[in-house]
Parts: structure tokens; C-alpha cells; sequence
């Protein structure tokens, strides 16, 4: 399988009870920032996926917020970007993932499509394209773009950008939401007709069946481990797999973990258990249940379905005050020893049939020299027992990049 | 005051070339009264129920918001076709300058409505209108619909606490029903704000002076949605219109000051 380093970069200096005060998203209050805590924070983001890269991370994975104290990457191409260009550089082989830049909250679709299709030059064929919606409060209140239009205006952008990567000649484009005359973007992606496209999602089916029929892959980023949502998203995917016709193939599917590794079970517990409380009680915690889906956001359907209790496993409206064995009971974060943490993933891994994992090593105020501890111990001790975990049957990883341009040396 | 329910009947008028079926509720006898509802959508209420009882009221759902139809507001893109929209289902009903009363969004529907079409209505009603925008007292649209539930009453009502206001945001008492009316309260919110986000501005303040009818400007002094500032802004561009403001009064007039909004209202259409 593919493990992929996926990191956020927080202001690693969130004041204490951040989380009773403020909220972690649009409104959170930019006096509580130190001009070099702000740089200390977003270089060692930075610092740490190359880090990632040169361990011998399969990729490094990045994702845009704006307005956000716990993820402060309003245009993650940028971020990517020098993780590329320095990966080129010490001839890394290593995938690119952004995921992404949101297609429903873009007013400018032809910047993505020029910004994914650079780095994919850049990275000599290695970007993972991820084509998310965009939260609410990114899209809708952030963007400000009305809730209700979000989907079709997703939809559109996805279409355009896919137009512009392939179709040979300008073409003029006449949208609902956008209209161009000439489009001809450069550059175009090294991999035709197009870099591999993961689709982030809660697992909605009509999301899900969405993705199967266009062959892409689908990624859950849940934040709540394999645990609480695990069977019901992925057991969803996998009988709409059937029913569609697609194979098993697990490289459809990828999921992000929280992990953090140390020598032992208690000194892991020791050394992460206060940066996981924090994270999760000054980040999601901190973000009001009502900005994740602005009205109009979801269809009544689905809000009714949410109201009703479905999806949640309980565990997102307690963050707030989550406790580190909370935490680490539910499988929300897994902490321990490398065997402990191997155990562990290698179990749901199997079970839902991931193969495409995304491991988050770095949380809330974990500072760089922690984190890449965190880096080093999972690399060397926990990626050699999950890389060949599906290698005995035998598939083909259609959604990871080609790698068909050269190095630079 | 006069009392009485009024028995409400559905019409549904075929707009847009067949591609909307809008749903109306109509009650009542006497010359024709159109309401236009506000941000979560048609609720039938005692101030309809006295408009009933000397008026034929025409109360349309906005597009999107009638139960079952969720998407047909994917039909309407511009706030300029929901007014084309609205203008052929008068036509379609057959209403001949009609009296037209909005409220809050519809308000805001309503006075755009009487700007762009002047011949539409013989009289306007506008209860604390949407549609113009000031530097100087902002609106605080997107903070009350993005944050949490239990915040909304203090910026709709000057007596949260009132048996008026308390009806106004009653949920269903039968606890299984409620995450039904939440989630259609909610998709209601949505297709309205579609035209008023994040601000509710399409330019109408450059319009209203096409306006020549006349127009009773109703406000409340407390209104902590749209504040009261905009009352004169509405009456300094409408020639002739007459601006009355309530005190001890919020946004949704009629729970806060149900007489004294019924008397300024019955009395103007009356005159």
C-alpha cells in the first residue's frame, strides 16, 4: 500500500481555552498571533513534510483553509510547491497531494487548473489531484458564495478544469458560473488526460457513487478514526462498488489517520497526550457545529439524516473537551509504540480494505522536533510492515501519479 | 382587533416555461393581497388570518421551500429571474394590480418587484425590508443564519420570551417530526439567501425612486437584524411613502406589536 504523510499548518501557539473563547474558524482573532511564532509554525510545516519525504514517504499531503487558526494554508499549491521544487532537487521520489484547492469555493476555477498543472510539471509527474467540495464555512462563509450553489458550482469547475488539461486547442467556455473566450491553460499536467483524482468526502452516497462511476479515488478524511464511522462509510462504498460494477481494487480508497509513534506505549502517551488534547479541543473543537453546513449547504435529505444522528459516532460534538483516552479509546488518534500503532492500523487497514493511507504525525502545538520524531519512528518502523499488506493480491495502484518526468540532479 | 382562522387553500401556478410549479396559499375574500414571507419561509399566522378577513391573500412559496420540491430552486439563477418568476404567476393568477405586502427578504422581493415593474401593485407594505446596505449599520445576515440556533430569537424579536416570538420558533411537538421541520426550516434559509448573500444588495437602492404607488414603510426601533437606520433610507427614496416606526419593537413587527402593526397596516390598505 501507499502511506502518505498529510499535515495542517496550525498556529502551534493557540493560547489555553482558545477553545472557550473563540472560534478556530472565520471569526478566530489574529491578535492572539506573534509575528515569528507565525513563522516558526508555518516553516516547520514546511520543514516537516520534507522531512516526511526524505524518511521514504510514498507521498506528502497537503489541504487549503482560509481564515483558520488550526490550518493556515489558504492556497496549499504554495506550500506543495516548495516541497516539490526541494524534492527535485535531492531526487526524492515522492507524491505531491493536494487536497485540494476547493472547486466549490474557487471564484477562479483556471487558477487551479494552471496550479495543479505546474506542480505536476514541477514534481516531473507526480500530483495527486485532489478535487474536494470545500468545507461550508470555507465556501460559504469564508468565500461568502451562497450555500445552495455550491455543489453546481463544484460541478462546473471540475468540468472545466478537466476540459483545460485535455481538450488540445483554445475553447471558449459559457458556464452558469463562469465564462472565458480562449481557454488554454499552461501548462498542462505531465500525466494525460490527467493526474490522479482523489474526491475527499463524508461519505454521502450520492458522493460516493459520483466517484465510482468516474473511476476516481475516494478519500475519508474523518477526523474520527476508523472506529465510529469506518463501517458505515466504507462497507457503503464497497457494496456501491458492486453495484456499479467496479472491483474491489483497495487503492479506491484512501483515509487519513491521526497517529503519533514513540519508543513505548507510555512514553508515547507521555510525550503526545497533551499536544492530541489540545489539538482536538482548540481545532475542531473550537469550530461551531453550525458552520459545517451553512444553510442550503446540505439538501434536507441529509440534514435530516445528520439531525437523526447518522454519521457521527458521537464523537464530533464532544472535541471540545476530549480527553486523551477518549482520543485514543474510540481510535480517533493511535498512539503508542511502533508495534502497538502497527497493530492497530493494520487491523482497520485490512478490514475496510484501505489502500491509499494518509497519516497525520503532526497535531495542534506538537513542536518540529517532536514531530519529526513522530516522522522518523513511523518510517522506520511502522510504514515497512504496512507497505506490502496488499501486495498478495495482486492489484494494479491506478490513482497514484506516474512519476514519468526526470530528475533534476 | 378581529379574530378568526381563515381557511387556507393551495393553488399551484406553472411558471418559467413549465419548469416551475410555484405552490401559493390563498385565504380569504376581498380584493387581492399578495405576502411575500421572509428568510425560512411561508408559516401561516394571525396577521395573515386578519389581512384574510378583508382581503383575498395570496401567499406564494418561494421556490425551493415547498415541501417535496427542494431542488426547484435550481431553477431560478439570478435574483432577476426570481422576480420574472414572481411577475408571471401574478399574471398567471390573474391579479390586477394587486396590494402587496413583504416582509424581512420578501421585503426586500417586494419593493424590487414594485421598482422594476411599477404598474405591478396598487399599494406596498414593506415590513423591515432587505435589499439596501450601509456602511454604518451593517447587517448582520450571515451571523444570525451561520450561528447557533439558540441565538436567532434575539435578533428577530425585541420579547424573545413572548407567547408571539415563542410561536414563531415553535418546533413540532411530537419529537420524531423534528428533525424533519429543522432540516426543511433550514433548506428554506438556503434557497432565500441564495439571493441575499452575504449581503443583500442587488443594487435596489438605485431603483426604488421608479416606485410611485403608495407605500407604508414599517419598522421596528429595536430591530436587531435590520436596524432602524434603514426605515428612512426606504422612505427618503420612495416619493410619498409614509414611514412608521414601533417602539419597543424588533424585527418580525407583528410578534412584537401585533395591534399596532395590524392598525397601521389595516389602516393604510384601508384608506
Amino acid at each position: 500500500m501507499k502511506v502518505t504523510m498529510f499535515e495542517q499548518a496550525p498556529y502551534r501557539y493557540t493560547p489555553e481555552g482558545f477553545e472557550n473563547n473563540h472560534s478556530s474558524v472565520v471569526t478566530p482573532p489574529y491578535s492572539i498571533v506573534e509575528p515569528e511564532r507565525m513563522r516558526e509554525s508555518l516553516f516547520s510545516a514546511y520543514a516537516e513534510l520534507l522531512h516526511a519525504a526524505r524518511t521514504g514517504f510514498d507521498g506528502i499531503c497537503v489541504t487549503e483553509h482560509s481564515q483558520s487558526s488550526y490550518d493556515i494554508s489558504p492556497n496549499p499549491t504554495l506550500l506543495a510547491s516548495a516541497v516539490a521544487c526541494a524534492a527535485q532537487a535531492e531526487g526524492l521520489d515522492v507524491a505531491i497531494g493536494v487536497l485540494g484547492r476547493s472547486l466549490g469555493k474557487t471564484r477562479e476555477p483556471l487558477k487551479i487548473a494552471e496550479e495543479y498543472a505546474l506542480l505536476d510539471c514541477i514534481s516531473g509527474g507526480r500530483l495527486i489531484a485532489g478535487f474536494p467540495v470545500g468545507l461550508s464555512w470555507d465556501a460559504n462563509l469564508n468565500a461568502a458564495l451562497p450555500a445552495v450553489e455550491t455543489r453546481e458550482r463544484y460541478r462546473e469547475h471540475r468540468e472545466l478544469i478537466l476540459k483545460a488539461w485535455s481538450q488540445p486547442e483554445p475553447f471558449p467556455w459559457n458556464g452558469r458560473f463562469e465564462k472565458y473566450g480562449q481557454v488554454n491553460v499552461w501548462p498542462r499536467p505531465i500525466q494525460q488526460p490527467h493526474p490522479p483524482i482523489w474526491i475527499p468526502g463524508t461519505g454521502s452516497p450520492g458522493t460516493l457513487r459520483d466517484i465510482l462511476r468516474r473511476d476516481y479515488a475516494f478519500v475519508y478524511l474523518s477526523w474520527d478514526g476508523p472506529k465510529l464511522t469506518g463501517r458505515e462509510v466504507f462497507d457503503r462504498y464497497w457494496e456501491l462498488a458492486d453495484e456499479l460494477g467496479r472491483d474491489r481494487n483497495p487503492y479506491r480508497l484512501a483515509f487519513l489517520q491521526v497517529v503519533a509513534v514513540s519508543e513505548t506505549d507510555e512514553r508515547a502517551e507521555k510525550e503526545y497526550a497533551r499536544h492530541l488534547e489540545a489539538h482536538y479541543r482548540s481545532g475542531l473543537g473550537a469550530t461551531p457545529v453550525t458552520t459545517l453546513a451553512v444553510p442550503g449547504y446540505a439538501e434536507p435529505a441529509a440534514v435530516e439524516a445528520m439531525l437523526r444522528g447518522a454519521g457521527h459516532g458521537g464523537m464530533l460534538g464532544r472535541m471540545k473537551t476530549a480527553t486523551y483516552k477518549e482520543l485514543v479509546d474510540t481510535q480517533v488518534a493511535i498512539v503508542g509504540s511502533p508495534t502497538t500503532v502497527a497493530d492497530q492500523i493494520e487491523e482497520f487497514v485490512r478490514e475496510f480494505r484501505i489502500g491509499n493511507l494518509l497519516v497525520m504525525l503532526q497535531s495542534g502545538a506538537m513542536p518540529r522536533d517532536l514531530t519529526e520524531k513522530n516522522i522518523s519512528l513511523f518510517a522506520a518502523e511502522v510504514l515497512p510492515r504496512l507497505r506490502p499488506i496488499w501486495d498478495s493480491e495482486g492489484w494494479v495502484n491506478h490513482w497514484w501519479p506516474r512519476g514519468q518526468g526526470e530528475k533534476e540532479s | 382587533m378581529t379574530t378568526g382562522t381563515a381557511d387556507v387553500r393551495d393553488e399551484t401556478v406553472e411558471v418559467w416555461n413549465g419548469l416551475l410549479r410555484l405552490r401559493v396559499k390563498v385565504a380569504g375574500d376581498g380584493p387581492p393581497l399578495l405576502y411575500f414571507h421572509p428568510l425560512p419561509g411561508l408559516a401561516w399566522q394571525p396577521l395573515l388570518d386578519q389581512l384574510a378577513q378583508r382581503h383575498t391573500v395570496y401567499a406564494p412559496e418561494h421556490p425551493g421551500t415547498s415541501p417535496g420540491d427542494p431542488q426547484a430552486i435550481a431553477q431560478v439563477q439570478t435574483f432577476t429571474e426570481l422576480l420574472l418568476v414572481y411577475e408571471e404567476a401574478i399574471r398567471a393568477l390573474g391579479l390586477e394590480r394587486p396590494a402587496a405586502f413583504g416582509q424581512s427578504f420578501g421585503g426586500m422581493v417586494a419593493a424590487d418587484l414594485a421598482a422594476t415593474f411599477p404598474a405591478l401593485f396598487g399599494r406596498l407594505v414593506l415590513a423591515a425590508p432587505l435589499g439596501l446596505w450601509r456602511d454604518d449599520a451593517p447587517i448582520p445576515l450571515m451571523e444570525m443564519i451561520s450561528g447557533a440556533p439558540e441565538d436567532t430569537p434575539k435578533y428577530l424579536f425585541a420579547h424573545p420570551e413572548s407567547e408571539a416570538a415563542r410561536a414563531a420558533m415553535a418546533l413540532p411537538a411530537d419529537p420524531e417530526l423534528i428533525p424533519k421541520a429543522i432540516a426543511q426550516s433550514t433548506w428554506n434559509v438556503g434557497c432565500t439567501t441564495k439571493f441575499a448573500w452575504p449581503i443583500a444588495d442587488h443594487g435596489l437602492g438605485r431603483r426604488l425612486h421608479r416606485i410611485r404607488i403608495p407605500v407604508l414603510v414599517l419598522w421596528g426601533r429595536r430591530d436587531a437584524l435590520v436596524p432602524v437606520a434603514y426605515a428612512a433610507e426606504f422612505g427618503g427614496r420612495i416619493a410619498g411613502s409614509q414611514v412608521e416606526v414601533l417602539d419597543d419593537c424588533g424585527h418580525v413587527v407583528q410578534a412584537d406589536q401585533p395591534e399596532r402593526t395590524w392598525t397601521a397596516i389595516s389602516e393604510f390598505l384601508g384608506g
